[in-house]
This record gives structure tokens, C-alpha cells and sequence, in this order.
């Protein structure tokens, strides 16, 4: 009861002209360096660290939040329309999401990515604002050794990932883990194969990766195969391109139950909204009726991405506001921005600051409400984007790539990288290897080396087995990599046997 | 007439020339580049610095990040600009074991820069978390020796600063221990706090806003204001730790005009005794100094000297 007048409080400082407008400035801004590619939520968050200085501290994080949330949707516009996931965490939205485009069903896509991100945010912000407590005392009983377990589902999730296509998915997730071992060891500083290059010192910059395989693989599959000079696939339905309520309503559960994954997930520092999509795409994808389709357009596996990277929003400023450390890079920037206005990110936020905390919990509420009605608006742009002839959008996408992955870190370098893993996701594509585990590879080899040694240096191998989450979460991995293997078998041998 | 005309020209050529000379630093934007993030320590340092700055001068100045490689990265940045004063690094502690332990040139990176302002001397600490049995040193110590060299030790980057800290305080209280990092400091600190590691190491601010952590041991020469239940390494009886710092300051390219490191000195001297910047490191318990080139220079030099003993004793570098 008293959390919801607190609420309320927070609330009505936020009905006035200045505050709207902040919240309104931040979405939009949000929505465009989202779609960015190159410009992570974590990015946005930062570039407009500058403005908040200027402001109250209260609508300073108003500000960044709503940049926060805003751009995590923002991400998924180009990973549905031209296939460049705008931020990490849209790469699993691209997997449905641009089939459908390609089937002529882009407003399905945009339209699913949008109501999903929203409720997602609701979700996220709901479990934050009512149980903060539990989650981050759940966040403490995460060992590395849990750290690392979590990173193997995440990892297993391959399995379904591919398609059937179990070896070459095996192949690539290992070229994914492979690649992240070049930079500096992880724990004792060592530098591996960097070849005294200070550029690789850190190793690949993820997102010129991410936009190579993605976005420019499919511009070089477009100009080999001679799609570049066909006529682009004009929407479908006659009437409207948009869905239905009800073609929303029967998306709800998988909204809800990716909106709880992505929540819980972004509550571990390290793990966040990336992960929390993959995995929540997997379980839709098992529990639904219809699996195959899954990676050729399906709307289900578009929401469960969108919902879970959304709502883990909301659990990244878990940890921030109990314990005072950031879940999520872009949190990390938030910390930065209390710190200039002299407050301590932390639990005393609460019993020094509550209207802060609880205008960030109100502004949350209403950035989602303005990021439906704004996401709405601009989806009738967006679809458009679908009008483009391939001849001009093609060349709009290399100059995007190129400028997104310079503008990570300022780096020539990274634009070459960003070509160099272009091409090769042409190669690879044309080999049926599926790219996306490569992704995967990159994302939880860090995670998975690091906390794989430091459980070694505090217990020994046996510490996996000792510990009860680890070992739940081990062995979910073990099942739901093996699963659908044994699964495949048994139905190819059925096949042979009629 | 003709002979007018000369002089004329002549003394207008002087007079230009007297002004491209004599033109006074700054008369374009300075810009500030820091090695980590928009919201890290050091950019938050620089933006709180610039925006006092501002009080004394009309300099424009612009704050850059340039992250990647501990530092290398913006180092070798603002090495290749020109040493005209107008790219500054923004430097801390942490940049001097990192070129170390990356086996490039000290003379090439360090010796590549002249040290121009140092702001602060934040003090190193040893923290614990307060609900458990180890939350003094002297239980931390005892609790080592019967472990024979497996208690654990958190804190960020291997190689970096408060590792560096960590391995004087083992070498020093005669104690081993093993150090595990984490990729951020606060994920450090989590990790204490789920019973991890023992020990976390870093500076006495760290604990504030945060609930559940106690600091046993703190590297200043006497107690801080803001923490006074903190002991002091001298107190606990162990030698040679009383002024182990993490500093945070301003450097620019070797060769650069002195009027520029000069305009920085003085700059330097009026924002340090600014009632604003005081209270935004007092209230961390940060010292506030105004270090020019000299004693900055010499706390550099300490810090590769340590650097490279104790890196080589803990077989991190050869």
C-alpha cells in the first residue's frame, strides 16, 4: 500500500509540462539510437549523460531512463526491416522477425515488436517495483559457479537454434567461443593473440561483429543471388498490414513468460537482455505446437525476443537500487549519472532520496505508455522502409554498417572488422551455416571462461555439483541441448521405418 | 615614400607575428580524453572538473572518451596529436601497471607525456563484508595463515591497481592469498557481500551507499574524517603502507608549450581550493591536492618503481 502512494507521489511530480516533455524527448531519442545500428542502448544512454547535468537529479534519470527503455524497442526496427539488429539484444528479434518481412508481413513484425516490447516493459517494471528484495537477495546467491551454468543454458540453447542442422551449428558456436579468446585473459591479464595490436587487446568490438554477419552477409547474398534487382515484396493483406487485437491477445502468454525470463535474467550482472532473449525464445519455441517454424517468420518467436529484452530494463535496476551495482552497461551509465548529482546509487537512494526512486519507478510507467503510442506512430514509417528498392537500400545499409561500427570506439579498425565478418557470413550463409550461434558464442564466451576459472581457483571442479542452483541449472542445460537431438533421431528413424 | 610603405609592412609583419607568439593559452577548445566510458570515475572527475573549470576561464573544453585497453588506447590517442597542450589525458592510477603488464615502453607511454595535474589521492583500502566472522584484519590475517594461501581476494582488473595493492599488502602483513577479479569493482563487491572472497580491495567511498560492508583497513597516514572507525595500516602495526593511493589527474604530450602546462598549474591550484570540488572528493573521503608537474612526476615515478616489484615478486611480469 505504501509502495503505490509513493507511487502515486511519483507520479503526479511527473504531470507537468517539463517533466512530459523529458520523458517524451527521451523516447524519441531512445527509439532513433536504438535503431542506430552501432549505438547500443548502452551508447544512448551516455551520449545524453551531458544534457542530464543541466537538470534535477530527478529528471536527469528520468531522462536516461526513458532513453534506456526507448532504445531497447529501437533496436528491433532495423533487425525486422533490414535485417541489422540496431542493438545486441534485437539479434534474436531478427530471427522471425525479417522472414516475415521477406513473406510481405512487415507490419505483423513491427507491429508484434512494438506490443511486445511494451508489455515486456510493463512486466519488468512491475517485478521491480514489487520485488526488488527477493530478486536481488537471489542475485547474491549467484556464484560464478552459477554465473557459469546460467552462461550453458544460454549456450545450449544452440540446439534449437539451428534448425536441425546440429553440426553446423556446433561448428559455429565454437568459431563464436574461439574468437573470444583472443584479447587480454580474462584473469590474469595475459594478452592472447592480439600480436601487440592494442586494438585487440580488448578483442572483437561486438557490434561491428554483429553487423557484419548480419547485416552485410545478407547485402552480398542479395547481390550474388540478384535479389538487389527484384522488385521489393510489397505487403500482403489487402487492408491493413497491421495485426488485430486478437492476433496480439493470443500472443499473451508468451509475452508474459519472456517478460518474467528477460526480468529475472537482466537481474545478474554480466548476464542481461541478450541472453534473457535467447533463452526466452527457446522456450517459446518448445512449447509451441508448431517449432519448425520458428526462424522462418513465426510472430511468436518475434515477441518472445522483443518482451524479454525489454523487460530486462527493469531487472538491471534490480541490483542498482538495492546493492548499488549496475546489471547492465547502460545501468552502469545511470550510476555515473547519480554520482555527478552528488547521490549514492544504493540502497540509501531509498531512505535519503525516495522521491527519486519513485519518479524513476513513475517515469518508467509513462515512458512505456508514450514508447506505445510514438512506436505506433513511427511503424507507419518504418513499413515504408519496406518500399525501398533493394538497389538503393542496399548501399543505405553498408554506409550504416560502416558508420555503426566506427562510432563504437572511434575505430577504422572496426570498420574493417565489421567487413571482414561480413564477408565472411556470406560464406557461411552460402554453406547453410547458421550465424547466429557464432553471436551466441561471442556473447557467453567471456562469461563462460571467467566463471569457469574462478570456480576452479575457489573450490575445484566439485563446486559445480555442490552447489543446488548450479546444478539445476546444469542439468536444465544438459536436457535441453540433448532433448532435441535424441527427439530429431527418434522421429528421422521413424521416418525410415514407414 | 617606398621606404614607408617597407616599414610599414615590416612592423605590421612584427606585429602579427608578435601575436601568433604571444597568443594566450587557450584560445581554441582543449580537449579531455578519458580512457573509460561516459559515466566512469575518471569521465565523471573530468566533467566535474570542467564544470568548475569554468568558473576561473573562458576556455572551452570538450570531454572525450576513447575507451579500450585499460588506457592504451587513449594513451596512444592523444600521442599522436599534436603536443600543442590541446589534447589533454585524462589519467588515472590504474593506466601505469596496465602499460606494464602489456610489456609496451614505459619511455614510449608513460615518459611519452608530461604530468601535468594531479587532483586527488584517494586512499586504498582492504574492505569486508560486516555479517561475517572476517570483518577485521586481524581475524582476515589469522583466517589466511590457517587457509596456507587459498582465502580469497576480490577486486577488478587483474594486474590492475588494487591488485597491485592487494600483492603490497600480502608481501607486507607476510599473508598469501589468491586474487580473483571481476570485470567491474561493484561486481566485486557482490561478490563479497554472497560470501565469495574475504577480502575486497579499493578505495574507503566504495562502501558508501552500500549497505552491509565494513572497511578494516585503510593506507593513509591517518584515519580518514568520513570513515574514522576504519583503522590505518600503520595502527594495525604493518609498515610501509601509509600512503598507497589511487590518484586521478591530467597529463599532456612531452614537448608541449610550457605556457599550456603552466595555464594547467594554475588552473589547477584555483579549482583544488574550490568549496564545490572539495565537497564532491571530501565527502568520499578523497584528499584534495594540487600536484604540479614536479611532485606529480615523482608519484609516477613511485608507482612504476612499485609496480615493477611487485608485479615481477607475483610472477605477473618477468
Amino acid at each position: 500500500m505504501e509502495t503505490l502512494s509513493h507511487l502515486y507521489d511519483g507520479l503526479s511530480l511527473l504531470m507537468g509540462f517539463t517533466p512530459l516533455v523529458v520523458i517524451l524527448a527521451g523516447v524519441i531519442v531512445g527509439i532513433l539510437a536504438g535503431a542506430m545500428p552501432g549505438i547500443s542502448p548502452s551508447m544512448a544512454v551516455a551520449l545524453l549523460l551531458p544534457f542530464s547535468f543541466g537538470m534535477s537529479p530527478s529528471m536527469g534519470i528520468v531522462l536516461l531512463c526513458s532513453i534506456y527503455l526507448a532504445s531497447n524497442y529501437g533496436g528491433s526496427i532495423t533487425a525486422v526491416m533490414i535485417n541489422t539488429p540496431g542493438t545486441p539484444s534485437a539479434v534474436v528479434t531478427a530471427f522471425d522477425g525479417y522472414p516475415l518481412t521477406r513473406k510481405g508481413q512487415a507490419g505483423t513484425a513491427l507491429g508484434v515488436s512494438l506490443i511486445a516490447s511494451v508489455v515486456g516493459g510493463f512486466v519488468g517494471i512491475i517485478i521491480l517495483v514489487l520485488f526488488s528484495a527477493p530478486l536481488a537477495r537471489m542475485a547474491l546467491k549467484f556464484w560464478p559457479a552459477e554465473y557459469f551454468a546460467l552462461a550453458i543454458l544460454g549456450l545450449s540453447t544452440i540446439a534449437s537454434l539451428g534448425g536441425g542442422r546440429w553440426l553446423e551449428s556446433f561448428i559455429a558456436v565454437m568459431l563464436g567461443l574461439l574468437l573470444n579468446t583472443i584479447g587480454l585473459d580474462p584473469l590474469s591479464g595475459v594478452s592472447r593473440y592480439t600480436f601487440d595490436f592494442i586494438r585487440l587487446y580488448d578483442g572483437f568490438s561486438f557490434i561491428p561483429v554483429l553487423i557484419g554477419l548480419f547485416a552485410l552477409s545478407e547485402v552480398f547474398m542479395g547481390i550474388e543471388s540478384g535479389e538487389v534487382n527484384r522488385p521489393p515484396v510489397l505487403p500482403e493483406r489487402e487492408k491493413s498490414p497491421w495485426p488485430t487485437l486478437r492476433d496480439y491477445f493470443k500472443l499473451k502468454f508468451a509475452m508474459l513468460r519472456a517478460g518474467v525470463v528477460g526480468t529475472v535474467i537482466g537481474v545478474f550482472p554480466g548476464a542481461g537482455g541478450t541472453i534473457a532473449s535467447f533463452i526466452a525464445y527457446d522456450i517459446e519455441k518448445r512449447l509451441n505446437s508448431d517449432p519448425d517454424s520458428f526462424g522462418k517468420g513465426n510472430p511468436f518467436g518475434v515477441a518472445a525476443a522483443e518482451a524479454s529484452n525489454s523487460s530486462s530494463v527493469g531487472g538491471a535496476l534490480v541490483p542498482l537500487l538495492t546493492l548499488g551495482i549496475p546489471g547492465s552497461s547502460s545501468a552502469a551509465v545511470l550510476i555515473g549519472a547519480l554520482m555527478i548529482h552528488n547521490l549514492q546509487p544504493g540502497p540509501e537512494l531509498f531512505t535519503k532520496h525516495p522521491e527519486i526512486v519513485y519518479t524513476l519507478f513513475s517515469s518508467l510507467f509513462v515512458a512505456n505508455i508514450f514508447l506505445l503510442f510514438l512506436g505506433l506512430l513511427g511503424a507507419r514509417l518504418w513499413i515504408k522502409a519496406a518500399l525501398i528498392p533493394k538497389r538503393l537500400l542496399y548501399p543505405m545499409i553498408f554506409a550504416f554498417s560502416f558508420i555503426g561500427s566506427y562510432a563504437v570506439r572511434s575505430s577504422v579498425f572496426d570498420v574493417g572488422v565489421c567487413l571482414a565478418f561480413g564477408l565472411l557470413g556470406w560464406m557461411l550463409v552460402r554453406s547453410k551455416f547458421p550465424v547466429s550461434p557464432i553471436v551466441l558464442g561471442m556473447i557467453l564466451g567471456t562469461m563462460i571462461e571467467k566463471n569457469l576459472r574462478a570456480t576452479l581457483m575457489m573450490g575445484g571442479p566439485a563446486l559445480f555439483l555442490q552447489r543446488p542452483l548450479s546444478l539445476v541449472l546444469l542439468a536444465l542445460a544438459f536436457a535441453s541441448g540433448v532433448i532435441p537431438y535424441l527427439r530429431e533421431r527418434k522421429r528421422k528413424k521413424a521416418l525410415r521405418k514407414s | 615614400m617606398k621606404r614607408k610603405l617597407l616599414l610599414t609592412a615590416l612592423a605590421l609583419t612584427l606585429v602579427l607575428l608578435a601575436g601568433t607568439a604571444y597568443a594566450a593559452y587557450p584560445d581554441k577548445p582543449i580537449k579531455v580524453v578519458n580512457y573509460v566510458g561516459p559515466g566512469g570515475l575518471m569521465d565523471v572527475t573530468s566533467r566535474k572538473f570542467v564544470s568548475i573549470a569554468k568558473k576561473f576561464t573562458d576556455a572551452t573544453f570538450v570531454v572525450e572518451n576513447k575507451e579500450g585497453a585499460g588506457g592504451l588506447v587513449a594513451m596512444q590517442a592523444v600521442l599522436e596529436q599534436p603536443a600543442d597542450g590541446y589534447t589533454v589525458f585524462a589519467a588515472t592510477t590504474s593506466v601505469i601497471p596496465k602499460v606494464l603488464t602489456s610489456k609496451k615502453s614505459v619511455d614510449e607511454l608513460v615518459w611519452g607525456f608530461e604530468w601535468v595535474a594531479m587532483l586527488m589521492k584517494d586512499p586504498e583500502a582492504i574492505i569486508a563484508a560486516s555479517g561475517t566472522p572476517l570483518n577485521t584484519w586481524e581475524a582476515i590475517a589469522k583466517n589466511a595463515l590457517e587457509k596456507k594461501g587459498s582465502q580469497i581476494w576480490t577486486g577488478p582488473a587483474a594486474g590492475g591497481n588494487d591488485h597491485l595493492m592487494a600483492m603490497k599488502v600480502w608481501a607486507k602483513s607476510g599473508i598469501e592469498a589468491k586474487w580473483i577479479p571481476y570485470s567491474t569493482g561493484p561486481e566485486a563487491m557482490m561478490g563479497l557481500l554472497s560470501g565469495q572472497g574475504v577480502a575486497y580491495v579499493g578505495n574507503p567511498a566504495d562502501i558508501g551507499g552500500r549497505e552491509g560492508f565494513t572497511i578494516v583497513a585503510i593506507a593513509s597516514p591517518e584515519r580518514s574524517k568520513v570513515f574514522p572507525d576504519a583503522p590505518t595500516f600503520t595502527e594495525l602495526g604493518i609498515e610501509g603502507l601509509e600512503d598507497e593511493v589511487m590518484w586521478r589527474g591530467f597529463a599532456m604530450k612531452k614537448a608541449s608549450p610550457e605556457e599550456a602546462m603552466v595555464w594547467w598549474e594554475d588552473l589547477l591550484k584555483k579549482v583544488a581550493a574550490d568549496p564545490e570540488w572539495r565537497e564532491f572528493l571530501e565527502k568520499d573521503g578523497i584528499e584534495v591536492v594540487d600536484y604540479g608537474r614536479e611532485k606529480f612526476t615523482a608519484q609516477i615515478k613511485k608507482d612504476i618503481e612499485d609496480a615493477e616489484t611487485y608485479l615481477k615478486k607475483y610472477g605477473m611480469i618477468k
